[in-house]
């Protein structure tokens, strides 16, 4: 009871406490060292692994690749040549077969606390990376369940005769055959150069459970070290401080997962996020002083895909008629907000493989029901259609377009489910050919054509899961094969055009758009970092204290 | 009072009964296999199967496999997450204080403001202002939660700029996770400016805590209001009046008391519809509560997790609801006997 | 004018009626039964008499309401972004969310009072197991029994209906059981039962007639809870399917545009508010009275 006689002047005390404290709260902390000297990122999605080796997803490839690691060469942002990075230089053979790369000898790996590097980067860095994908008797071949998709979608194992280190900063590719389009896999976010002797570290436990710690406590050789992910919401880098290239700027890099468009559009607004990825409401950003809007030409290619083993879609006139029966236009002003253009074949306009003979589709409600009626379907039918749960640049909402193409698709008596999980169950289910059709995309990794080929609609690539399509056509893939074993760009530049021609007459799947990639920051925040391939880096940030 | 206590721990258990009966069937009703239901294990190999198959006694009666998950349950073992894989007992220790904390907050400011307002109202009873309270309290309690705190990220966060509008702190500080509870770690953290951080925390609390503030708050107001009412109108009050005790006084002495007395009773009984609202909250203000993985683990159709957070949920719920009425009876002697066979 | 009635019997009004007597006396409560009757009307003809269809899209999008500057008089609140016009669409989610709460409410009572008599009119263990039963369900969090159910049974409409009306049966038993105990307390209930009625009887000639007024405010309570239930579920998007214009729904699928078209966001919420209000104001009005009636 005395307790009670008390409370009152407990409570007025708390209240003053609380209010104290919270006058207190409204000073300006926004100038404090620790606000100026760390970013947040608010992305769209989070990464399923550290290693872009295993992956295609392109959130992921954000998380990941410029961040923790480096390659042998990079691309040129501009003119989208490649530079060295790793490799200080390289050498090609005339007849394409030998690639040799001359190593920097200054690179030192992340020290963290669970290795401490004892020697710079080396040749066998290079060959324990590429063995582990090439090799599968190589301890960490298995402890990735051997699935390397990009690799497998490129026919990475076919080319590749074998590694040769040459000496401790030499290492020599040798090919079975030229492949126009491999240095540019090289330089390719997926291919990032690991630490051999964190990989030794990790086979010195001799635990078998324990070997997919190379992929899930990264080390690497880029401008940020891992410290830690926490409850699927928040990844925390900091500074790698000896990094090779230039003097990182931001001692803490943090990814905030925020996949809630409305959401981090506001937690821009409020300043809770230096940077966020796909912003939605672009007139709102630019009409904002403190804010900055950034485009970027993303080689890129939205489509629905149609799983032409399973039924309906094994019936070319079913994909046929639902390919007139979708109103693309609308989906340009609803979905991108103008913001791209109608896509006629997977390459966009910028690429050199690029051909303006491929005819439109024309939105046509008569000739898809006419269609159907071949194709014996005129009482109309339902099918899934699964949409992608995520933002992504070729396609800002997906379950949006959905709901237009199921309007459409309602007027031709075509009953359309739609279906989404969260992202990383979408993309394992996706793999597993549980779909019957697809709305999803492809951002480009490197702006060689083949990559909006190889790794999508290749018949290797059914078994990397990435052929949504799960489609193979025999005749399309040795264009494609051909297209590689020139270095003649006039003549692979015919082959590509024939390939999309070929997919053009199949359908297998239906292009929808091509789009640009944008994202928002802070006007503090300068240095770039959208990138036209494999994703964003930080490596050249810099943040200023807000000025009052 | 000891009598009392009995009464409300025997309740407790037969309550912690009936909720893992319903939370084992759950894996039968859940769609696909119970043993992965039970497990989380998604796709055992053999030896899995059938380790796990004696665990749960699979092979024995229903009965039999209800003492088996409970044995399971007792020794902290709520399977594993299907979706990350992450024990659901370790899931829970992350994301349940974040909602305590939160519960708390909440239920303080709708204590202070809800006494405070409802006692003007009655004090001022019938009058303009009394109006615009029960006004604003009934509106208060029609919201729905998910649209106020829209509204209010709009206006707080969005125009005025002074709380931000997601998550628990600027993620900047490098908190390290010991507790979970965010002011409790930022005490045993070792970053320099935990003043700085301390006053963040605050700010981040402050509108998800509205928010689940505010149902409480309105049922407060009209509590204290009509406690207070009865106040000013008993017989002693009007004599302590006239023996010339100051308002003030009355109502710090009398006034209070009582209406808190009504209140932590009905803090027990209102406690599930806070959690709904809590839930709603979380999702909306990025809280990494249990709420908002509740509802996470729906999508991502990870059913041990939902189980899991039955339990955890439903059980601080009861815990509150007992913990309530016991105070209540304590501060209320008169109440202990009377609420035998209910 | 001369009494046609020579016997001068006073006609008793019954509960039901002396409530209306007392309710129908406070103005604003008047308005909100007004309200409230002007949605139950939408509940069941706004889907037809809508402007425009609340499910066809159209080309006009991201129209705001008429009265801004670039609004258009033909969609009177404005159009969303796949230009269904807003209008339409509220009028048309008035069955999904208004009517479908009134819906789970009759269902839920019905089981309810069965319930909640046989609770009253048994004793010893199997009384104490029922209302046992029952403090276990009533402390678990609406939303998250609502949840579980949905984990069952997957989303969609039918199914809310069906988690829902499980959380609501819960205070219907309460409700009937604690009133049916308190009436049989009293002692007119003595009467019949010492004329041999059987307790069946007694239940529904004597108690239920008496007992109803408690009825209708817990329904006006329970309308409430279930609105906010269903549009929270629509919210979260476990509720309404996708193309549905339920009203929680349609406020979680207008998030995305609340920065360029904010009406999209408000008038859903808006619509809850209102209803949920009106809803409450009835009901609070009913106490009132019943109040005000006890006390005389």
């Amino acid at each position: 009871m005395n307790l009670m006689k008390a409370n009152p002047k407990l409570v007025t005390t708390l209240l003053s406490l609380f209010t104290l404290l919270f006058l207190a709260g409204c000073d300006n902390i926004k100038q404090e060292s620790v606000f100026t000297e760390g970013l947040i990122y608010c992305s769209e999605g989070a990464p399923t692994t550290f290693n872009p080796q295993l992956v295609t997803s392109g959130t992921t490839i954000d998380a990941t690749s410029k961040q923790l690691y480096n390659r042998l060469l990079d691309f040129d942002n501009d003119d989208f040549s490649k530079i060295p990075a790793l490799a200080k230089s390289w050498h090609v053979t005339t007849d394409g077969k030998i690639i040799t790369f001359y190593l920097r000898k200054d690179v030192p790996f992340h020290q963290t606390d669970y290795f401490t590097p004892t020697r710079y980067m080396n040749a066998d860095d290079v060959l324990f990376s590429f063995n582990r994908i090439l090799d599968e008797n190589h301890p960490f071949h298995a402890s990735a369940g051997g699935k390397f998709p990009f690799f497998k979608g490129v026919n990475f194992a076919q080319v590749v005769n074998r590694l040769e280190k040459v000496d401790e900063h030499t290492i020599r590719f040798v090919l079975n055959y030229p492949d126009s389009a491999f240095l540019a896999n090289l330089a390719a976010p997926f291919s990032v150069i690991l630490s051999a002797e964190y990989g030794q570290q990790i086979l010195d436990y001799n635990d078998s459970n324990r070997l997919n710690e190379l992929d899930n406590s990264p080390i690497g050789t880029g401008p940020f070290k891992f410290k830690e992910f926490r409850n699927h919401a928040v990844l925390r880098f900091t500074k790698h401080d000896d990094y090779w290239r230039q003097e990182v700027e931001i001692e803490q890099l943090i990814f905030n997962i925020s996949p809630s468009n409305t959401g981090r559009l506001t937690k821009l607004l409020t300043h809770e996020c230096d940077v966020i990825s796909y912003p939605i409401a672009p007139e709102i950003i630019i009409n904002r002083e403190d804010l900055i809007l950034e485009e970027v030409t993303s080689f890129n290619v939205a489509f629905l895909a149609f799983n032409t083993q399973r039924a309906p879609f094994d019936n070319f006139l079913v994909r046929k008629a639902i390919a007139h029966a979708i109103n693309r236009e609308a989906i340009i002003s609803a979905v991108y907000f103008d913001q791209a253009e109608i896509a006629d074949s997977l390459l966009p306009q910028a690429s050199w493989g690029f051909t303006d003979s491929i005819p439109r589709l024309p939105f046509d409600i008569e000739r898809a029901k006419a269609l159907l009626n071949d194709a014996g379907l005129s009482e109309g039918f339902s099918f899934d259609l699964w949409a992608m749960p995520v933002q992504r640049a070729y396609n800002p909402n997906a379950l949006k377009m959905a709901k237009l193409i199921k309007a459409d698709l309602a007027q031709v008596g075509i009953e359309v489910n739609i279906i989404t999980y969260e992202w990383s169950t979408f993309l394992r289910r996706l793999a597993r050919s549980e779909h019957q059709s697809v709305l999803i995309g492809w951002s480009a990794d490197h702006p060689d054509p083949d990559n909006f080929f190889s790794p999508l609609l290749s018949c290797n690539s059914i078994e990397t899961g990435r052929n949504r399509a799960f489609w193979c056509h025999p005749e399309f893939d040795d264009l494609l094969s051909s297209a590689l074993l020139t270095t003649d760009t006039d003549k692979r530049r015919d082959l590509y055009i024939e390939a999309q021609h070929i997919l053009a007459k199949n359908i297998p799947l239906f292009p929808i758009a091509h789009s640009k990639r944008s994202q928002a920051k802070q006007a503090q925040i300068s240095g770039s970092i959208l990138t036209p391939f494999g994703g964003i880096s930080f490596e050249d940030v810099k943040k200023e204290a807000v000025k009052q | 009072m000891l009598y009392f206590t009995l009464r409300r721990l025997y309740l407790l258990s037969f309550t912690l009964l009936m909720l893992s009966i319903v939370s084992f069937s759950l894996s039968y009703l859940f769609p696909g296999d119970i043993i992965v239901n039970l497990s989380g294990i998604t796709n055992p190999t053999l030896e899995q199967r059938i380790e796990l198959n004696a665990l749960y006694k699979m092979d024995d009666s229903v009965f039999h496999q209800y003492f088996a998950y409970i044995k399971q349950v007792v020794n902290g073992n709520l399977g594993i997450s299907m979706f990350n894989n992450a024990p659901i007992v370790d899931e829970m220790n992350t994301y349940l204080p974040a909602t305590i904390e939160l519960c708390v907050t909440a239920l303080f400011i709708a204590t202070i403001f809800g006494v405070t307002l409802g006692f003007i109202a009655a004090i001022f009873h019938n009058k303009w202002i009394d109006k615009i309270i029960l006004a604003f309290a009934m509106i208060g309690y029609s919201i729905p939660a998910f649209w106020l705190a829209l509204i209010l990220i709009v206006i707080f966060s969005i125009l005025l700029s002074w709380f931000p509008s997601s998550g628990q702190i600027n993620l900047l500080f490098d908190v390290k996770e010991v507790t979970s509870f965010i002011f409790i770690d930022i005490w045993f953290s070792d970053i320099d400016d935990k003043w700085l951080a301390f006053q963040d925390a605050l700010r981040h609390i402050f509108l998800p805590a509205i928010t689940v503030a505010v149902t409480p708050m309105t049922i407060f107001i009209r509590l204290s209001r009509t406690s207070m009412l009865n106040v000013l109108d008993s017989n002693y009050i009007k004599a302590a009046r006239a023996k010339g005790l100051s308002n003030v006084k009355i109502i710090y002495h009398h006034g209070i008391r009582n209406a808190l007395v009504q209140i932590i009773r009905q803090m027990g009984m209102h406690f599930a519809h806070l959690v709904s609202v809590v839930m709603i909250a979380e999702v909306v203000f990025d809280w990494q509560g249990i709420g908002s993985w509740l509802i996470n683990s729906i999508f991502q159709r990870d059913y041990t997790a939902i189980q899991g957070g039955l339990i955890a949920m439903a059980t601080f719920t009861f815990l509150i609801n007992i913990f309530a009425d016991i105070l209540y009876v304590t501060l209320n002697p008169i109440e202990r006997y009377k609420r035998h066979g209910a | 004018m001369a009494r046609d009635n020579i016997y001068l019997e006073e006609e008793f009004p019954t509960p039901i009626k002396q409530l209306w007597l007392t309710f129908s006396r406070t103005p604003v409560v008047m308005l909100a039964f007004i309200c409230y009757l002007f949605l139950f009307v939408m509940a069941i003809i706004g889907q037809f008499i809508t402007p425009h269809d609340a499910l066809e899209i159209g080309d006009k999008l991201l129209f705001p309401p008429a009265w801004s500057d670039e609004g258009d008089v033909e969609h009177l609140l404005g159009t969303d972004s796949l230009g269904r016009d807003m209008l339409s669409r509220l009028l048309h989610g008035a069955s999904l969310t208004f009517g479908l709460s009134f819906v789970i409410v009759i269902i839920s009572m019905f089981i309810g009072i069965i319930i909640g008599s046989f609770s009253a009119i048994t004793r010893g263990v199997k009384s104490s197991v029922s209302t046992h039963f029952l403090d276990v369900i009533l402390s678990i969090p609406s939303l998250l029994l609502a949840i579980i159910v949905i984990a069952i049974l997957g989303p969609g409409l039918d199914n809310i209906l069906w988690a829902i009306i499980l959380v609501t049966i819960p205070q219907f038993v309460h409700v009937t059981r604690d009133a049916i105990k308190e009436e049989q307390r009293k002692g007119y209930v003595l009467i019949p039962i010492l004329d041999g009625a059987s307790e069946l009887r007694v239940l529904i000639t004597s108690i239920y007639p008496n007992i109803i007024d408690k009825i209708i405010i817990q329904m006006t309570l329970s309308q409430s809870a279930a609105i906010l239930d269903i549009a929270a579920l629509g919210f979260l998007g476990l509720g309404a399917p996708i193309p549905m214009p339920e009203w929680g729904a349609m406020l979680a699928d207008s998030l995305d545009l609340f920065y360029i078209a904010p009406w999209t966001t408000y008038l859903p919420g808006l619509t809850i508010l209102f209803t949920v209000v009106v809803t409450n104001l009835v009901g609070e009005g009913l106490r009132h009275s019943l109040k005000l009636q006890k006390a005389n």
